[in-house]
């Protein structure tokens, strides 16, 4: 325990002012339709794309992505396995991940990714296009609703809203900065 | 040198300076636009104001419950009374690890330390990765705002300094091939990166996490290739409960850009086996903000800009103007608390229009600060003479009703009869510089309504026909 530490602590009880309360949050109604989700995505960049069942995944992919040489997902046979060991230089080399999602959020087309689901932490920014499986029946309103769904947020774990993007250029928009070139959601 | 004449030399190039505020505004105009479409936006911003009134009021106790749950988490904690601890910590934490190759996602918080020098004097190769921070990194500037850094930049400057820089084709300007090639260049430098610094966004007291949002993905590319992961974070970055995360999330990125919410929203809990992660807790000034009640509401700032570019001064005079990390009308109330003397002159660099309370996520009373700091500046003798004995003289005319009408008498009269290089001589008159001075009138109201004879009785009201 350093002594700066006792220093800011005390002085933050000495000049913090009189105790006010915790407001309680209400949860907030709201739109929680794919509808909603997939024109909100559009808006950010990112795509929905409907699935015929789990099943169609694998061709839907193929479809969309017919030259990605280097895949990763849990969801079938890559052509790469990854998981948490994975070095740097393998990572690096993916074209296309396809992970599964946990929440969408209908407001602003975010999707809960925990770790569990990255195969590694990287992953999802590393790699040059991202997609994310999602059950259209696990679509909330707002953030409200997906934080009180999340039991915990784990080790790590992200809301993940379109595809890396930067305007830092003059305000143009630029998709793929540093993340995943482009964000595909697909729906079942 | 004070805050006008820095603005002076932004304002030299006007096309720029007009690029500047067209630009801002339309951000605004985003931000209006993404806000008008949640209904229970006020709703959140009075939420947000009372989590963050609350966390303040009971600073010390959210401090230990958050250090205990990352300390829980295996997350190493240190704290730093001031930017030399923060810098000093960072860079041992770098040393043990026998690293020279650190990637650093934005952060206001080693800016206003001063962690880069630092760190490149002490053979440290820091690498910025946003790319708004690696543009000025290459041109050995300051961010010219807290959420767009390079703002005060053109995308012909930009092609200048990553032609020198990363040896692209001269007189490229192009954004997309730009940013394409500082995607590569930092690719690399993300795979090489032995230790990643990273700012915080929110710092949850129940769980111990930590919260970055990015849209590029810059802090989650360079924490989770490298070893070790080093978060520096403000004291007042602390919010209660992961639910509260649902209130500023919905608010951070339509105040600062107009998005409905940041590309990645991410929360670092625990390090990998194997792996560090490390957060940095700084005070540097905040604990001696809190002890001032007229000034506290400050640390409930979230840092989305939003002030700026509402502001009509900051959009006219760039964020260098006001030669503090934070600028604009937020860093204007943040920066006398740091150095009175030095920054004497910001709290002046506002209309004290209001926009940016309107503005402000949490509800910080920002013009209101800014006044009230104009007073502390004036007790304390900080503010120039000719301002200080000017308010005084002002101050004396306007209390007396007969030499208020005899000023304006003489006033009028002066202006008619001397000649325009005096009245608007600019070293006397600074209104005058870019302004034309009325036409005196002959008379004044007062002395007008005197000569007018008076009414007899009481007037019968008109009926509008």
């Amino acid at each position: 325990m350093s002594a700066s530490r006792d220093r800011i602590l005390a002085a933050a009880q000495a000049n913090k002012p009189e105790e006010l309360p915790l407001p309680t949050v209400p949860l907030f109604g709201g739109d929680a339709t794919a509808e909603r989700f997939t024109t909100v995505l559009a808006g950010i960049g990112g795509t929905v794309v409907w699935l015929d069942g789990l099943a169609s995944l694998v061709p839907t992919l193929q479809k969309l992505f017919p030259d990605a040489q280097n895949t990763a997902s849990p969801l079938f046979r890559g052509t790469v396995p990854v998981d948490a060991q994975t070095p740097t230089g393998i990572l690096a080399a993916i074209d296309l991940a396809v992970l599964p999602g946990e929440i969408g959020v209908a407001e602003n087309g975010a999707i809960w990714l925990p770790e569990a689901n990255m195969l590694h932490r990287a992953l999802p920014t590393v790699t040059q296009h991202l997609a994310l499986v999602l059950d259209q029946r696990r679509i909330v309103a707002t953030m409200h609703q997906a934080y009180a769904l999340l039991p915990h947020t784990g080790g790590y774990g992200k809301f993940v809203a379109g595809p890396s993007k930067t305007a830092d250029i003059e305000q143009s928009l630029v998709i793929g900065a540093h993340g995943a070139r482009s964000l595909v959601v697909l729906l079942y | 040198m004070n805050h006008a004449i820095r603005a002076d030399k932004f304002l030299l190039d006007a096309d720029r300076t007009t690029w500047h505020d067209e630009t801002l505004w339309f951000v605004r105009e985003k931000r209006d636009k993404a806000v008008y479409a949640v209904p229970e936006f006020q709703e959140l911003r009075e939420l947000a104001s009372q989590i963050k009134n609350h966390t303040l009021s009971r600073l010390d106790l959210y401090l230990r419950e958050f250090e205990a749950a990352a300390q829980a988490n295996g997350v190493f904690v240190h704290w730093a009374a001031d930017a030399a601890e923060h810098n000093a910590i960072i860079l041992d934490i770098i040393r043990k690890q026998g690293a020279t190759r650190v990637v650093k996602s934005k952060s206001m918080l080693t800016e206003e330390c001063h962690l880069n020098p630092y760190l490149l004097q002490n053979g440290v190769e820091v690498v910025d990765t946003d790319l708004g921070e690696r543009i000025i990194q290459f041109r050995d500037e300051a961010p010219s705002h807290i959420v767009l850094p390079a703002i005060h930049l053109k995308k012909e400057d930009v092609g200048d300094t990553f032609h020198t820089h990363l040896g692209t084709t001269k007189g490229e300007s192009d954004p997309q091939r730009l940013t394409e090639a500082a995607r590569q260049h930092l690719r690399a430098k993300f795979l090489a990166g032995e230790v990643a610094i990273s700012g915080v966004n929110f710092a949850i007291a129940e769980t111990g996490a930590v919260v970055v949002c990015t849209n590029e993905g810059n802090a989650d590319l360079g924490v989770n290739l490298a070893k070790v992961h080093i978060a520096a974070m403000g004291i007042e970055k602390i919010i209660p409960r992961l639910s509260d995360l649902g209130v500023f999330t919905r608010l951070l990125a339509r105040s600062a850009t107009g998005q409905p919410v940041t590309t990645y929203t991410s929360h670092f809990t625990k390090p990998l086996p194997g792996r560090e992660m490390h957060i940095v807790i700084v005070d540097n000034g905040r604990t001696q903000q809190l002890g001032r009640p007229d000034f506290r509401a400050s640390l409930k700032c979230i840092r989305c800009g939003a002030c700026m570019n509402t502001c009509p001064v900051y959009r006219r005079s760039g964020g260098h103007s006001y030669d503090f990390t934070v600028p604009g009308p937020i860093g204007a109330i943040l920066s006398p608390n740091i150095d009175m003397k030095k920054h004497a002159s910001l709290p002046f660099a506002s209309t004290l229009c209001g926009s940016c309370t309107d503005v402000c996520p949490v509800k910080i009373d920002i013009h209101t600060q800014l006044y009230k700091w104009r007073q502390v500046l004036g007790e304390a003798n900080e503010i120039p003479a000719s301002k200080k004995w000017g308010m005084k003289f002002m101050g004396r005319v306007l209390a007396s009703t007969r030499v208020y009408g005899l000023g304006g008498q003489f006033a009028r009269r002066a202006l008619r009869l001397l000649p325009h290089g005096l009245t608007h001589a600019p070293s006397f008159n600074a209104w005058a510089v870019a302004r034309e001075l009325p036409t005196p009138p002959k008379y004044s109201f007062r002395e007008w309504y005197a000569q007018q004879p008076q009414p007899t009785s009481q007037p019968t009201p008109q009926v509008p026909a």
